[in-house]
């Protein structure tokens, strides 16, 4: 028996396993909606509202210019990762490497360039726009446009969409090249593969530069639409700003996996 | 201790601004539980009380920033608190807010964060909002900074033009949400003799949220002392400074021994 100055505990009701996955299956259900929400403000606004002049551009230079060096890096890297793993592997069975280039081609075109480069611009510039938007959250500028008769989507979100759509495509395509051109010097200087052998596009085809770039436009749609949805959630302080961020990152990254599976599953079926 | 009774109806004679049994919780925190009072047009009116007792909340339900959960808001006669956020954008062209981090935006300058509003509230071209906002600019006596953005500004610059954005639709009311705080005392006094002669040289009804009694002495007509979760005082200077209630004199006094309870 505890001492009368005890505060007597409140009766917990655990829940049961199937109502706390009706529960988890709710709260997913109802965080889909608010993206899609978001998503199809975002388009509304694309074409009926109006941004400060150069915000867009002030967005791409962000998502753009300063995201080339670390994507570039981290492609480059990959590339040659990716060309030494396989001729390993690929010595294993055959010593052959000469198709080694045209198959690393169709592969980074159509999977491993704009996957792989989305989810290096997720973790980058996603957690900048949900820190961004969280903190002119959580220190009421987005109040603050709101009495400015200013929609934060508008203002916040379209210049951030519409940049990310430009600019993921472009990075990932000049990363991609990047990544092809270190994983030829690989191949050269580690499996004496000569570039006119490596440098092989025979196994692209219209159908994996279409599927590729349909990825990477995707993927610019959805960063910025996940990222800003953390963002524009945020609640508290610098914690609230934190766990925006987090959950950014973790959301785009999330969106892209499930997105490239979409885009993946709908070109075999179409037979691209 | 006496609170004013309210007139039952609205908008009539000088009451420009009335909260009714205002309720609202956050989780299952409540944090106003039943607050009213009115405000009078062209008066200064200060809401005070300890940290989180709900007084930037309060006034938020005046322009949509929250709903309450139950009562009534009203602006000049009319009921606002159940309003969707586009029949809010004629209650904001009325009702404008300086807030507590003065809020300008970073990516603009000064003189294009207070053309904001008027290029989207009163649909001004980009031209004619930055001359209207170099105006305003040189009122609050920042006309010099336009060009420069807020972070190359101080905390009490930022104010001002928070203060100058406010005014660009020339607003019957503003709600100020801590003007003076993390300010250096020079500065707050110039942001009170600005909230001072708004009200006075343009009619202007100021709803102050503060905790700074310099400012709460120094320029309020009536003051409204909020306390777990209801309205524990409604009165003038005079009222506050000679009330009999032990909590009001230990929050006004700034003592830290007394009946207050915190939290």
């Amino acid at each position: 028996m505890g001492s009368p100055l005890e505060t007597p505990q409140p009766l917990v009701l655990h829940e049961r396993p199937l109502v706390k996955l009706g529960r988890v299956a709710l709260d997913a259900v109802s965080g889909v909606r608010a993206l899609v929400s978001l998503f199809l403000r975002t388009l509304w606004f694309t074409f009926r509202g109006s941004r400060p002049k150069g915000a867009t551009a002030l967005q791409a230079f962000e998502i753009g210019n300063r995201s080339a060096p670390f994507l570039a890096l981290t492609m480059a890297f990959i590339g040659m990762i990716l060309v030494y793993q396989s001729a390993v592997q690929l010595g294993r069975i055959v010593p052959d490497y000469s198709m080694v280039g045209a198959n690393y081609a169709e592969l980074l075109v159509r999977e491993l360039g704009p996957t792989i480069g989305g989810l290096m611009l997720a973790t980058r510039v996603g957690a900048g726009m949900a820190a961004e938007t969280a903190s002119m959250v959580v220190t009421e500028q987005v109040d603050a446009l709101r009495l400015c008769a200013a929609d934060p989507v508008d203002f916040l979100v379209v210049p951030r969409f519409l940049a990310s759509l430009v600019m993921t495509v472009v990075v990932i395509v000049l990363c991609s090249g990047l990544a092809y051109a270190t994983g030829a010097l690989t191949a050269l200087v580690a499996f004496d593969v000569r570039l006119d052998v490596f440098v092989n596009l025979s196994l692209v085809d219209f159908g994996d530069v279409a599927t590729g770039l349909t990825k990477s436009l995707a993927y610019g749609a959805a960063i910025p639409i996940c990222s800003c949805h953390c963002g524009l959630a945020a609640e508290g302080g610098s914690a609230g700003v934190g766990r925006a961020t987090t959950a950014a990152v973790v959301l785009s990254s999330l969106a892209i996996i499930v997105i490239n599976f979409f885009i993946s599953a709908s070109a075999f079926l179409v037979g691209l | 201790m006496m609170i004013a009774p309210l007139s039952k109806h609205p908008g009539e004679g000088d009451v420009i601004v009335r909260f009714d049994r205002i309720r609202k919780s956050f989780g299952d925190k409540t944090i106003l539980d039943g607050v009213s009072f009115d405000v009078r047009k062209g008066e200064v009116f200060f809401v005070i009380g300890g940290s989180g007792v709900g007084k930037s909340v309060t006034i938020k339900h005046l322009v949509g920033l929250l709903r309450p959960d139950a009562g009534d808001v009203w602006f000049d006669g009319v009921e606002v608190s159940r309003l969707t956020e586009e029949e809010f954008f004629p209650v904001r062209k009325r009702v404008a807010m300086v807030f507590q981090y003065a809020t300008l935006f970073d990516s603009m300058n000064c003189l294009e964060n207070i053309a904001l509003p008027l290029e989207k509230h009163r649909g001004l071209s980009r031209g004619a909002a930055l001359v209207e906002a170099q105006r305003l600019l040189e009122r609050v006596h920042l006309g010099r900074y336009g060009e420069r953005f807020p972070g190359e500004l101080g905390d009490g610059m930022k104010k001002r033009v928070a203060i100058a954005r406010a005014l660009t639709l020339n607003p019957e009311v503003i709600l100020f949400d801590e003007p003076t705080t993390s300010l250096d005392p020079v500065s707050a006094r110039r942001v009170d003799t600005l909230i001072r002669e708004l009200s006075d040289t343009l009619g202007v009804t100021a709803i102050v949220v503060s905790h700074d009694l310099t400012s709460i002495f120094g320029i309020a007509d009536r003051i409204v002392m909020l306390y777990r979760g209801g309205v524990r005082a409604v009165g003038d200077r005079a009222h506050f400074r000679e009330t009999k209630d032990e909590v009001v004199r230990q929050f006004v006094g700034g003592f830290a021994d007394g009946p207050m309870e915190f939290g």
